[in-house]
């Protein structure tokens, strides 16, 4: 299968001399569509700024980033915003929606960006809505709207324009339990559904649960990688490394949190499986 | 991004309405003034244009009738109206003078006239006659009523007493009114008997220019000017008189205006900038953002201009009832000269905020 993303050997400093800061440090990684990854680590460990080199806001100082191919640190200044625009859906921490704008617009405006007409993007951006939940709110200006709500209206803008990759930076982090959590489902539906690649940084231990893998990032470095994977049976999150149980079907593997799940599975898998 | 604009402009009403207000403020210092001497130029040549004549003729090298002195000869007269393509040759004499109106000083055109000819006098009276006697005098309506002048009372027209029997309209100006005397009784003030210009109505088929031409072509004393042309001259005069103050007028509009215009556009961007942050950082380019910028200046522009234009069409309105004399208009190339003067001023007030967007780094959205 072909990785949305690969980064390779990426590494970015600031400054130079007695005041350089390494931020980040050799990074590798490879993302495959219909993966979750989350990317954990305490604060100035780099987060931010890998995230933004993975969007292509900010320009690797070695290393490099590809997207389906596609060299990003290759691409001049006037080619970039349009990989962000076509190929790339953004989530902020503070949703940053456009104030002056219904959600319905918001949604639409960067369809329009992409040259669709706004009649057109007004009608994408409603069924998105729709489909989010958000159908009564649609003419609703940000300021109207709940947090949970808000950042639904986010990741709507992030879908509009069929982007290969999401990246949300720290996305649950100005919403309660329930609507982190209702958050976290709806970005995990969006890799599964249409087979997108979700990148998260974030501080939320909760997120962990809907990740397949879980890398942590520290003084700009992985330090380990967790892998994950979701138990077929009751979907908990395991840590594949530290699966209590384990089981082989057709060549594939697969991880569960108790022998009672393995053995309910190994009973009839097609029934997990389908 | 025409509505991301101008719902952005509009999100704070009270920076839109003074920005809008300000900017309306600026284009009417240019317009008004403008307005109101292009209204003078036509209350100024309101006689010449009304007279009926097809061409003036005045002593040689003078070219219109404000601020001018025209002295020629009565065989002046003769030799024009021997001139092939002449109807008719009416001379009238003419001079500014003070004129006491219940003890009130005016300053007045007097035009003296023959009232048997066919030209020179006025084109028609609102009340009374303009069959003029010796002793009688026309004066404007603006005047009367400002004055409370009624046909039957006395004026003082270069000391001596006349009587107003006609009132004429139109021929109030912001400098001064045009009142009208028999010849004879100018002359008679004068004490002699030259006169200042020759009205000429030429035959049915005669070419204007060519008969102009024709007169001052024979007699070097003599220049000769079709109606148009010395209208024109006189326009001109008007115009190069008040050059200076248009100027300044113009630009100090324009310098306020762009103050005003690009101070609401600069806080407007200063105030959206994590928000057009994030559009960067989406994938909008600068040209969608310098796009959004400009089109903020033109709608606060458009505005402004819809607005001072309305208000320049009230004052046109309301001023000659006001004000007697004073009226305003527009021209083509006055708003051709406001709609050049806002669209320079929303493109310089446009170039700081659009610099300020290029400078925007989109990842700063990431860093809060």
């Amino acid at each position: 299968m072909m990785p949305t993303m690969q980064v390779e050997n990426v590494s970015r400093r600031f400054g130079n001399g007695e005041t350089e800061v390494i931020a980040v440090k050799d990074i590798s990684m490879t993302v495959y569509p219909g993966e979750v990854i989350l990317i954990m680590g305490p604060s100035g460990s780099g987060k931010t700024t890998l995230l933004s080199i993975l969007g292509g806001l900010l320009r690797p100082t070695t290393g490099r980033v590809f997207i389906e191919g596609d060299d990003l640190t290759k691409m001049d200044e006037g080619e970039l915003p349009r990989v962000r625009l076509k190929r790339i859906g953004f989530i902020f921490q503070d949703f940053n929606l456009l104030s002056s704008l219904s959600c319905l617009d918001n949604v639409a405006l960067i369809s329009q960006l992409d040259g669709l007409s706004r009649k057109e993007s007004r009608q994408r951006a409603q069924v998105l809505l729709e489909q989010l939940g958000l159908g009564h709110r649609l003419n609703f200006l940000p300021e109207k709207l709940s947090g949970g709500e808000k950042q639904r209206v986010a990741i709507a803008r992030a879908l509009i324009n069929n982007p290969d990759i999401i990246l949300a930076d720290e996305p649950t982090a100005n919403l309660d339990s329930h609507h982190g959590h209702e958050t976290m489902r709806l970005l995990r539906q969006v890799a599964i559904d249409d087979n997108r690649s979700v990148i998260i940084v974030s501080h939320d231990q909760r997120i962990k649960d809907i990740a397949d893998r879980v890398l942590w990032l520290e003084d700009g470095e992985f330090k380990n990688i967790v892998e994950m994977a979701l138990d077929p049976v009751c979907g908990m999150s395991i840590d594949i490394e530290h699966a209590p149980a384990q089981a082989q079907v057709d060549g594939d593997s697969y991880y569960f949190c108790a022998n009672g799940c393995r053995d309910e599975f190994l009973a009839n898998p097609a029934r997990f499986l389908e | 991004m025409f509505h991301l604009a101008w719902k952005n402009l509009l999100q704070n009403r009270t920076q839109f309405i003074l920005g809008v207000g300000g900017v309306s403020l600026a284009l009417l210092l240019m317009i008004a003034l403008n307005a109101l001497l292009t209204g003078s130029e036509k209350d100024l040549v309101a006689y010449i244009e009304q007279s009926g004549a097809d061409i003036f003729v005045a002593q040689q090298g003078v070219k219109n009738m404000h601020m001018a002195a025209s002295a020629i000869t009565y065989q002046d007269l003769d030799q024009a109206s021997q001139v092939e393509g002449v109807a008719d040759a009416s001379p009238i004499l003419y001079t500014t003078t003070v004129m006491k109106v219940n003890e009130v000083d005016f300053l007045s055109y007097i035009i003296g006239f023959d009232p048997t000819g066919k030209l020179g006098g006025p084109k028609g009276v609102v009340a009374g006659t303009k069959n003029l006697k010796r002793g009688e005098a026309i004066i404007d309506e603006a005047v009367a009523r400002n004055q409370e002048i009624k046909l039957g009372d006395n004026i003082q027209i270069f000391g001596r007493d006349f009587t107003v029997v006609g009132l004429t309209r139109g021929l109030t100006n912001i400098v001064n009114s045009i009142s009208f005397i028999t010849l004879e009784d100018f002359q008679d003030i004068r004490g002699d008997d030259a006169i200042s210009y020759i009205l000429i109505s030429i035959e049915p088929g005669a070419d204007v220019i060519a008969v102009a031409g024709a007169i001052t072509a024979q007699n070097n004393q003599v220049t000769a000017l079709s109606q148009a042309d010395f209208s024109r001259e006189e326009r001109q005069i008007i115009r190069d008189m008040s050059v200076e103050i248009l100027s300044m007028m113009n630009f100090s509009g324009l310098s306020i205006g762009l103050a005003v215009t690009a101070l609401t556009l600069y806080t407007n961007t200063l105030r959206k900038r994590q928000e057009y942050g994030v559009l960067k950082a989406v994938g909008a380019q600068n040209k969608h953002l310098y796009l959004i910028v400009i089109i903020q200046a033109f709608l606060s522009l458009g505005l402004g201009f819809i607005i001072a234009m309305s208000l320049v069409w009230i004052m046109g309105l309301l001023l000659p009832i006001v004000v007697p004399g004073m009226a305003m208009a527009l021209t083509p190339s006055d708003l051709l000269r406001v709609g050049v003067s806002s669209t320079l001023i929303g493109v310089l007030a446009a170039l700081i905020p659009a610099w300020q967007l290029s400078k925007l780094d989109p990842a700063e959205v990431f860093r809060g």
